[in-house]
Parts: structure tokens; C-alpha cells; sequence
């Protein structure tokens, strides 16, 4: 099976603070004693990464030990931080070997909540923004296409706007609709409540189809050949590179993505190359799929994905713009959060589940009949959303973790506010590929390219 | 009567897990400054080394940390006099006095030093011959940092105390001044 | 951490023979067939009495020796984890002998050198754990009551971690206690 995220034998104190943060129950062992990952059950989240503080010691484990792990994992030689056993398996190698290539046309995207956190590797306060010296590192590191996941998240919700909307009005498709970015979540219900992954959204992540439409689109607007093109996707999460080796996610007639790293190994891709980011200018993406409203932005954040659909559904069943852009009551921290929301003549009852803990009453609740009135439901695995991924810069003191959540969060909202675009369906670049490419959300090309379907039990993925 | 006692951190190995959040902690604090180390793993650039070193038996594991005696061992043993007893009563190491002569290391029964490399500005700090500079390092009660002691605070589990030992004893004694009342024969 | 060589007050019987050992391997020839004026007798460690203790006193190979710090000419070197004075580009200024805290360097005269003025060169000298014999401390091995012990980095941490967990369960019995009292 692919290995995501591991827990080192020889560096593990069997101290279990990671089986108490496990969504999943997925860690093995007895106290005391080296613990270990049931992939089974594992949902490939990281938040074990986040907590281990198990670290390789000069003093107990030696100075050797310290460089054997640190060559094992493939971290660069430049980077001299410490080393814990929980971790996720890094990629940086084949990032570093697909840029050194000169057959290869590199295209970067990266998700709303990497550029919340990647200023902190740097000695940034926590939660500083770097949006636009994100875009300039990818630059400097010799990217060939700055484009962003969040275009796809604004597309993600022309899909699934359009697909609640239908499965509403229609009673086409069942009710209430889960959201589908997390793959974390969608691996812990393909698993755990096989027969229920009809209620989930067809779409799929913003990662993915960001990946597909690059390698289409991407290489028409770009002339260029699909096989030429390799896709680096930069996530705050531990998941989306298993998400990316699914083996149905080659829409494109190519992989759709070829490699996730996390904000921390972009973090030391960046070291690595010897780029001061603290000097790095403020840059922009490039088009056509590099442009992104406010409404992506809060993907990064629970709820967000709840109120972008907002933002543009209530537009597409009123034919009105919604009154109020900012809709409070979907925000929140973790737990599970309702709210009814009216959209013209309906009212639509939201849910918003963070902390993948706190699905599992739902989904209980919706097996006894008890959730039929709800219409949609937003679920991330990671506490307060992607801004606590498991891939996100790795707090030293857990004293911090709350500033730290609150902070990105922070980040992400006061960017939504700042962007003179907030919501999905008035991005350029969302008209401009609709109009030259995929004609109408829900349409053939759509439905080829940005749906999927979901698998009962572990998918297999490509390097199983 | 003695002075007033300096305070010390002692940790609960009923409740200790062996996580080393309070390693990793000490030393994060201690290193903002001199090795600008921030919130985050990325921001070190040096090797980790903590004041205080958590000890495992077969059942049970606690970090072991200086006691701040009133007649340090250290101290006592130290020639160079780089040990002192500040305005606090608490045990001091000035690293920049050590020669890593090991005599405290081998004088504290409690195993409380260890001789660690010193890095500064993000990089290990070098001798003459460019050896690495190594002192002795010891809990400093986080002298000069807010908030007290780190590792008190980081801990999960709530296994690390600040003992006041003049506080324990008065309450302790008047417990048993209380008990002697109570049980007195009427 | 460097090893070192340290004395036992309670086993030395201040016999000596521990100089003596230091000086035959150094000099690396019988000392006692040859012409007491032909060698030095210089040995890198010295016997200490007084009214209550006798004990050889020796370096202890700091980790940051001040002697090297102090040192002008940059003499004083680490070779093979050992603290060891080049006394053929000593000059003899004692700064080493001032900035050692222990007292264990003191100035020799080395026979058959000599200055511009005619007289013998006297330069630095302290214990260097026998690094050029190949042998290892001869003073270990030639003490008789075995008052002299080479304390190795195993044998430190060991300690060190002896009187650790030592602590640990001292710590855990009164933890228990508590909580059995409650």
C-alpha cells in the first residue's frame, strides 16, 4: 500500500498525545512502546504529524542518527530542523527533478490556506499572509506556469453550486449533499459508510480539477502537449497526494496532478534553492487559470466552503445578488454548526462539520432518518479547516495552536474582504473557460473532466 | 531560619507520557533570541538542545531537571565560577563562562546537566580551533523569559509543577498543627 | 565528551608511581639504565598532599579548554579527542597556566634544547592521555591500590543516567505515597 504518513519505530517514545488526536482511531499500540499506523483506518490526515514532539535527539539517538533520518526521508542537506517520528512521506524529489528537466513545462498551483501559513517557516508571525510572495518563490524556483488552486475552488463551486441546485429542485440526487475537497473525509466514508457515498458531491477537490483542467485547457490556451506537462500541487494537507494517486484521477488522458508537497516541503524546496523569502517582491498568478475570487480563498477555512457555494447559489436560484457577502453564521470553529439560510423562497439548511470526530454523530444521525431536512453539508477532517492541515507549518509549542488557527483564519477572511472579487461566479476566468472550454456546469465536458465517482472500501491508487 | 528557598520544577511521573513537548519547549524558548527561532519546526536551524532530559524506566518516564539547591553540588564543584545563585536564590549556569570541564555534570546527584553544543544567530558556535562550543545546560527556571517556566505550560498532561517549597512546608505545617488540634485528647 | 583521567583520594597512597609511569612512557626508554642528567623527568601529573589527602591532579580535557582559548600561538590542540600541548611551538608565556582553573599545567625544561641565550627551553606541560603511545594512560595502569581510573564518555553517560533514573524512582515512590494517602 502507498505510504503517506508514517510513525519512525526507532524515534517513537510510545508517549500515544498522537492516538489521542487521531480522528480515525487508526494508531496501534501500547503505552510506553513504538506505535504504529493501521492504514486500514487511516485517513491520512497528519494531524499526528502535527503533534508528534517525539524528536531525534544528538543527545540520546547521536548526531549520525539524526543525519540517517534526515537522507532516509529526503530532506534537503540545508535543512537542520528536527526530525519527529510521525511524518509524511516527502516528495521534493520528484518536484526538484521534474524542474530540472527541460522537456517538462512545470505548472505550480497551490491552496488558499498554503499561503496562510508558509510565511511562519520563515520567522513570520503566525497567520502572516504571503500571497504574493508565494507566487514570486514559484517563480523564483524556476516554475514554468504560476497557476492557483483557488481558480478551481471558484470552479468547484460553479459544479457543485449548480449540482445542489439540481439536486434540490430536481430530487435528483440525494439529500442533504456532502461537500467532497477533503479526501480524508471522502476515504473515511468510502470505508466507513460505503452505502452512503451517494449523498456525496460528484465533484471533485479543487486539487483535481485544477490538475485536469491544466493538462486540457491549460495546454490548449498554452499550446502545448498534455504529456509534457507536470502538475505540482502544493497543499496544507497530508492527504492530497494519495488523493492525486487515485488511480481514477486521469481525466486529462494524463495524471491529472503528479505530485503534492506540503506547505513545509515548498518551505524547503525554497531553502533548498537558496531563495531569501523575507527579499521576495509581491507578485501576481498567471491566466486564465491562476485568477481567483475571495469566495475560493475561504476554502482554507471551515465553513468557507459552505459560504462561497452560498455566495453564488443564492445568485443562481434568485437571479439577485446576495444581500449580504459575509454570512456568519456558517463560521465557526470545530464541532458541528447548523444553520438556515434563505435563499428567495427556500430555506436552506446548512451543516458544517470540522473535526472529522464529529461527523460520525451526523452520519449516525442520517442512517436513523434524523438529517433528511438538511440540504447540504460542509465536512473537513482538520480542526477549524484546512489552515490546520496536516501539512501546514508545524507548531513547536502546542500553547500556540490557538493564536495560530485564529490567526490563519484571521488571514484568510481579511483577504476575502480585501479582494475586489468575492464571489466565484463573477471571476473572469470562470466566464472565459465556461465560454472557450466546458460550455455549462454539469455539462459533458464537466462531468468527464471535474466529477468522479466514488469507490466502497480503501481506493486503490496507481502506486499500490 | 534559611533565606527564602528558590523555587524548582518537578514533574509528576504518574502523569508523564514521555511526549518531550516540554524538550522541545525549553528549548524553543531559550533559542528565540540568540538562534531566532520562531513558532514553528522550520524556523530551527540547530540541533535541539533542551535544559531538562526526560528519563525512562521500564514503567514509568519523567524529565529530570535541576532542583536549584540551596548548597548546589555544581556550584560548589564549578572553579571557573561560571555557577552562581542569582537574586531569586535560583542556580545559574553562564554559558559564557563554562570550559565544559564536566566537574557540575559529575557533581549533581540528580544526573540534572548535560554538556551541550551552543549555537548562536542559527549556527553552532565555534572555538579557536573550531571544535563547537559545548556547556553546561541546566534547567534556569526560564530566567528571562515571560511567562515562567515553559515547560509547566506546555506540558498535555499537566505533569509539571513550579514547587514553592517555602509555600509547601507552611501549608504542610499548618495542616499538621491543625491535625495535632484535632486529634488532641478533650 | 572527552575522556579523562581522574584520581581517587580515598585508594592514592601518594606512592608516586603514577609520575614515574608518566615519565617512562613518554620518554619511551629505561630511565633507570641511563644518565639521570640525559632525561627529563617531567612527569604531566602531579602528586598533591596535605595534611589530609594526597592525590594525583591532572587535566581534565574540557570541552572548551581555556587553555587553548588563552593560548597565543595557538599551540594547544584537540588530536584524537584529546586536549595536548605542541611543546615544540610553545613559547613558554604561561597565559595557559593562568587561565587553567585547576592548576594542573605547569613549565618544564626540556634537555638538550636551547634558547639564543644559551639556556634550556622551558615550555608548557600537562597530561595528554598518552595519545602518542598507542598504549593508552600509562598512570591507569602502573598504579598499584588502582587509584586511577580513565573516565570514558560510556562510563559518564552511564552515571549520568544511573543518577537519572535513580531520581525518576525516587520521584515515582513519593508520587505514589501522595497518592495513596489521599
Amino acid at each position: 500500500m502507498m505510504r503517506v504518513v508514517e510513525i519512525d519505530k526507532n524515534i517513537c517514545t510510545g508517549c500515544q498525545e498522537c492516538t489521542k488526536v487521531c480522528p480515525a482511531y487508526a494508531i496501534e499500540g501500547n503505552p510506553g512502546e513504538p506505535q504504529t499506523i493501521n492504514v486500514e483506518k487511516c485517513v491520512m490526515c497528519g494531524q499526528c504529524v502535527q503533534k508528534c514532539k517525539s524528536y531525534v535527539s544528538i543527545v540520546t539517538h547521536g548526531y549520525d542518527a539524526y543525519n540517517k533520518v534526515k537522507k532516509e526521508r529526503g530532506i534537503p542537506d540545508c535543512v537542520n530542523e528536527p526530525l519527529f517520528a510521525a511524518h509524511n512521506v516527502t516528495h521534493i524529489g520528484e518536484v526538484k527533478k521534474a524542474l530540472a528537466d527541460p522537456t517538462k513545462v512545470v505548472m505550480a498551483s497551490a491552496a488558499p490556506a498554503v499561503r496562510t501559513g508558509l510565511a511562519e517557516e520563515f520567522g513570520y508571525k503566525l497567520g502572516t499572509l504571503s500571497n504574493g510572495k508565494m507566487a514570486a518563490a514559484f517563480r523564483a524556483l524556476g516554475f514554468d506556469f504560476i497557476y492557483d488552486v483557488n481558480f478551481a475552488a471558484d470552479l468547484t463551486i460553479m459544479e457543485e453550486g449548480s449540482e445542489l441546485i439540481q439536486r434540490v429542485t430536481t430530487g435528483k440526487g440525494k439529500l442533504p449533499m456532502f461537500t467532497s475537497c477533503c479526501p480524508a473525509w471522502v476515504t473515511f466514508m468510502e470505508r466507513n459508510y460505503p452505502d452512503l457515498t451517494d449523498h456525496l458531491s460528484s465533484c471533485k477537490s479543487p486539487q483535481q480539477m485544477q490538475g485536469a483542467v491544466q493538462k486540457t485547457f491549460g495546454a490548449d490556451v498554452n499550446k502545448l502537449k498534455k504529456k509534457d506537462i507536470f502538475n505540482v500541487s502544493v497543499m496544507p494537507c497530508t492527504c492530497k497526494e494519495y488523493e492525486c494517486s487515485r488511480e481514477e484521477m486521469n481525466a486529462s488522458g494524463e495524471r491529472d496532478i503528479d505530485v503534492v508537497i506540503t506547505t513545509r516541503e515548498l518551505a524547503w524546496l525554497i531553502k533548498d534553492a537558496g531563495i531569501d523569502f523575507k527579499k521576495l517582491p509581491e507578485e501576481d498568478f498567471d491566466s486564465p487559470l491562476g485568477g481567483f475570487t475571495g469566495a475560493a480563498e475561504i476554502f482554507g477555512v471551515t465553513g468557507g466552503v459552505m459560504e462561497a457555494a452560498l455566495r453564488t447559489g443564492y445568485e443562481l436560484i434568485t437571479k439577485k445578488s446576495i444581500p449580504a457577502v459575509e454570512i456568519p453564521s456558517v463560521r465557526g470553529g470545530e464541532g458541528f454548526r447548523s444553520a438556515d439560510i434563505q435563499v428567495g423562497d427556500l430555506t436552506l439548511r446548512v451543516g458544517v462539520v470540522s473535526g472529522l470526530k464529529h461527523v460520525v454523530q451526523v452520519l449516525e444521525d442520517l442512517k436513523a432518518g434524523k438529517m433528511n431536512d438538511y440540504h447540504i453539508i460542509e465536512v473537513m477532517t482538520c480542526p477549524v479547516g484546512c489552515v490546520s492541515g496536516g501539512g501546514q507549518p508545524k507548531l513547536l509549542m502546542d500553547t500556540d495552536r490557538e493564536t495560530a488557527y485564529k490567526n490563519r483564519t484571521g488571514a484568510t477572511y481579511k483577504m476575502d474582504e480585501a479582494l475586489p472579487l468575492r464571489k466565484s461566479h463573477d471571476n473572469p476566468e470562470i466566464k472565459k473557460i465556461y465560454k472557450e472550454f466546458l460550455t455549462a456546469p454539469l455539462g459533458e465536458k464537466s462531468h468527464h473532466l471535474l466529477h468522479t465517482h466514488y469507490k466502497k472500501g480503501r481506493a486503490k491508487t496507481i502506486n499500490d | 531560619m534559611a533565606d527564602k528557598m528558590s523555587c524548582y520544577v518537578l514533574a509528576d511521573p504518574n502523569k508523564c507520557t514521555g511526549c518531550k513537548a516540554c524538550e522541545l519547549a525549553c528549548f524553543a524558548e531559550h533559542n528565540k533570541k540568540t538562534n531566532d527561532v520562531g513558532y514553528t519546526v522550520g524556523t530551527v536551524t540547530v540541533q535541539v538542545t533542551p535544559k531538562l532530559y526526560l528519563t525512562r524506566t521500564e514503567t514509568y518516564c519523567m524529565p529530570i531537571q535541576c532542583k536549584h539547591c540551596e548548597d548546589a553540588p555544581c556550584l560548589n564543584a564549578c572553579k571557573k565560577h561560571a555557577i552562581y545563585r542569582d537574586e531569586n536564590g535560583q542556580v545559574i549556569v553562564d554559558e559564557e563562562k563554562c570550559i565544559g570541564c564536566k566537574d557540575c555534570v559529575m557533581a549533581c546527584p540528580f544526573g540534572a546537566i548535560s554538556i551541550l553544543p551552543l549555537s548562536r544567530k542559527g549556527a553552532p558556535l565555534l572555538q579557536k580551533d573550531r571544535e563547537v562550543v559545548k556547556a553546561a545546560s541546566k534547567c534556569d527556571l526560564c530566567k528571562g523569559i515571560e511567562g515562567g517556566p515553559t515547560c509547566v505550560r506546555v506540558c498535555p498532561n499537566e505533569a509539571l509543577r513550579l514547587v514553592d517549597m517555602n509555600e509547601e512546608q507552611l501549608n504542610k505545617s499548618i495542616k499538621t498543627a491543625q491535625s495535632l488540634y484535632d486529634s488532641r485528647l478533650s | 565528551m572527552r575522556q579523562f583521567v581522574k584520581g581517587n583520594p580515598d585508594l592514592c597512597i601518594g606512592c608516586r608511581t603514577c609520575m614515574i609511569g608518566c615519565v617512562v612512557e613518554h620518554e619511551g626508554r629505561r630511565i633507570f639504565e641511563i644518565d639521570p642528567d640525559g632525561y627529563d623527568f617531567n612527569p604531566k601529573l602531579h602528586m598533591v598532599k596535605t595534611a589530609k589527602i594526597s592525590v594525583p591532579v591532572q587535566c581534565k580535557h574540557c570541552e572548551n579548554p581555556a587553555c587553548l582559548a588563552a593560548c597565543p600561538v595557538k599551540c594547544i590542540k584537540v588530536i584524537n579527542d584529546a586536549v595536548v600541548i605542541d611543546q615544540k611551538t610553545c613559547i613558554g608565556c604561561k597565559s595557559c597556566m593562568q587561565a587553567c582553573p585547576f592548576g594542573v599545567i605547569d613549565m618544564i625544561s626540556q634537555v638538550g634544547t636551547s634558547q639564543a641565550d644559551g639556556s634550556r627551553r622551558v615550555v608548557a606541560n600537562k597530561c595528554d592521555l598518552c595519545v602518542g603511545t598507542g598504549n593508552g594512560p600509562a598512570c591507569v595502569r602502573v598504579c598499584p591500590t588502582e587509584a586511577l581510573t580513565l573516565v570514558s564518555e560510556d562510563v559518564m553517560k552511564e552515571s549520568i543516567q544511573r543518577r537519572r533514573t535513580e531520581t525518576a524512582k525516587a520521584a515515582k515512590d513519593i508520587a505514589d505515597a501522595l497518592a495513596a494517602e489521599v
